[in-house]
């Protein structure tokens, strides 16, 4: 059952946190040298090199030069790609379908940014060049996905209380992970508490910003079976993106992402049902919520009661989500670690946040102004 | 756009009608000559048909609050002595969406599926569309 034409053999993560003196790609190459050893690989084994720039790559575009060139690269197939959040799902992708058709057999996914550092403040504003949103003072992330909340508020009664036990809950999942920066736990006042960033989201629904980097190996099923760590198959993949804002009424409940999901889980075979651990894009609580509907693990508009009290959502609950603390308090890489963990729970590596039996993992990334979502189901084989 | 101060249209061939109806006090939105899809933000062609004529048509400025916000953060400099302000995301009656703010700018008593009505406010020297809500009245009024 599944795709599971092509395969994740090895991840490696950077140090994260404030590492001034560091650059997106050095710490890139960090966490490539990690992933080959995770893999038990040699750098000559990678034919594909595909990257994502950080917030503070000057090179756009044209990352995978610059890259390439650090790495000693010298790839079949390459390319960068800037879709925010969704961008990690999207190469993975992108690798997975270059291997299936044979025009590589290893292909790295790369992202690195300094963006803690850099002082990354993601405060642009949306619209067009000339008809900015920055007209009446429309700036920053958190405004479009606080559209979304308060919308939701307003049709569904979801409150502020109920984002928080998403915020509460992956920082108790957080505290469970050495590896993640804010293992603090945290309580509902102060989440409740926290100062107002851009109403109704709080200062604690708002993912941390991080310095970091990450490598994913995708290799084929053949392959991944000879690497050094188990490996986990790709059984579904799919994409969804509403380009239009203002032109879709609906682009602030972002309707793609359910169809991003519903690809994955018909190409995987599976539903919602089947699906042991969640790694969902949470670059504010808000976003765990659209996701939990959108993946049909509640009818749209039950989210707020399904997270409330963290219950079903914290390790040990029906759907344990974001099990080493998301971009909320583990790390912002941009959804780049929500596929490393769910590749530890499905090998078994996590200790003491580990989801017994882990066997399926859905993993979701969303970017930009809304727009562009990304989805993979992963199945372990440990 | 501009460093630090407020963050100005940039008047183009393609939005020039939109901006040109502001200074008149007339809110107009582009209607396609090829569909007759009413569209914003301004475009050289219509995202439905692709037809690439248009005419300006002037709407009616009303329309209800599908949602809306309330800015703390200190994002950018010319808005920063103004937090918290309200941004929202109109549903004009004819159709189209826009962002925009309803005045009082600081007011708090704001609620999705509001009615609001548009008004013109001079930001800098700059005629900008702003709303007012008209919940409670029929609208016809003018407030202040």
């Amino acid at each position: 059952m599944g795709w599971r034409r092509a395969a994740i053999s090895g991840v490696g993560v950077s140090r994260q946190g404030k590492l001034p003196d560091e650059t997106p790609n050095s710490l890139a190459a960090e966490a490539f040298v990690a992933a080959l050893d995770d893999a038990g690989l040699r750098r000559e084994n990678v034919d594909g090199l595909l990257t994502m720039p950080g917030t503070k790559s000057p090179e756009g575009a044209k990352h995978y030069l610059a890259l390439g060139e650090q790495l000693g690269i010298n790839p079949r197939i390459t390319g960068s790609l800037s879709m925010g959040g969704a961008t990690a799902g999207v190469l993975i992708q992108q690798a997975a379908l270059a291997i299936d058709a044979g025009m590589a057999s290893t292909v790295a996914c790369v992202f690195g940014d300094t963006a803690k550092t850099g002082g990354s403040r993601f405060n642009a504003a949306a619209g067009t060049d000339t008809d900015s949103w920055g007209i009446w003072g429309m700036f920053g992330n958190a405004a479009n996905s606080a559209f979304g909340a308060q919308r939701h508020m307003a049709r569904y009664g979801t409150t502020s209380e109920q984002l928080g036990w998403v915020a509460v809950t992956m920082r108790e999942h957080a505290a469970l992970n050495p590896d993640a920066i804010m293992r603090e736990r945290i309580t509902l006042d102060d989440h409740q508490s926290s100062r107002m960033i851009v109403d109704p989201l709080h200062l604690l629904d708002c993912c941390i910003i991080s310095d970091g980097a990450v490598a994913v190996i995708v290799t084929s099923p053949e392959r991944a079976r000879d690497a050094r760590s188990a490996p986990v198959d790709i059984w579904g993949m799919g994409q969804g993106h509403t380009l239009e804002k203002l032109g879709r009424p609906d682009w602030w409940y972002l309707p793609h992402q359910a169809d991003c999901v519903s690809d994955a889980y018909r190409m995987a075979g599976v539903s919602p049902a089947d699906i042991d651990v969640a790694q969902l894009y949470d670059n504010f609580t808000i976003s765990v919520l659209f996701w939990l509907e959108h993946a049909g693990f509640c009818a749209p508009g039950e989210a707020g009661p399904f997270v409330e009290g963290g219950k079903r959502i914290r390790l040990g609950g029906d759907l344990p989500v974001n099990t080493a603390g998301g971009n909320l308090s583990e790390s912002y890489m941009q959804g780049w670690l929500h596929v490393v963990e769910g590749v530890r729970q499905l090998r078994g590596e996590c200790g003491p946040r580990q989801v017994d039996g882990a066997r399926l993992c859905l993993v979701t990334g969303r970017g930009m102004t809304l727009n562009t979502a990304s989805c993979l189901i992963l199945g372990g084989t440990a | 756009m501009s460093d630090g101060g407020f963050v100005r249209p940039v008047r183009t061939e393609v939005n020039r009608g939109f901006w040109e109806g502001v200074d008149d006090g007339v809110l107009r939105v582009q209607r396609c000559l090829g569909c007759g899809e009413l569209r914003y933000p301004p475009a050289s062609r219509c995202p439905r048909c692709l037809d690439a004529e248009w005419t300006w048509q002037p709407v009616s400025g009303r329309g209800e609050v599908l949602s809306y916000v309330v800015v703390h953060q200190r994002y950018h400099p010319a808005w920063s002595d103004r937090v918290p302000y309200n941004v929202v995301l109109v549903q004009l009656d004819e159709g189209p969406r826009l962002i925009s703010n309803v005045l009082p700018l600081s007011g708090a008593d704001l609620r999705v599926g509001m009615a609001v009505r548009v008004v013109f406010d001079d930001e800098d020297g700059v005629r900008v569309p702003r709303f007012v809500s008209t919940d409670g009245t029929d609208g016809a009024t003018e407030p202040n």
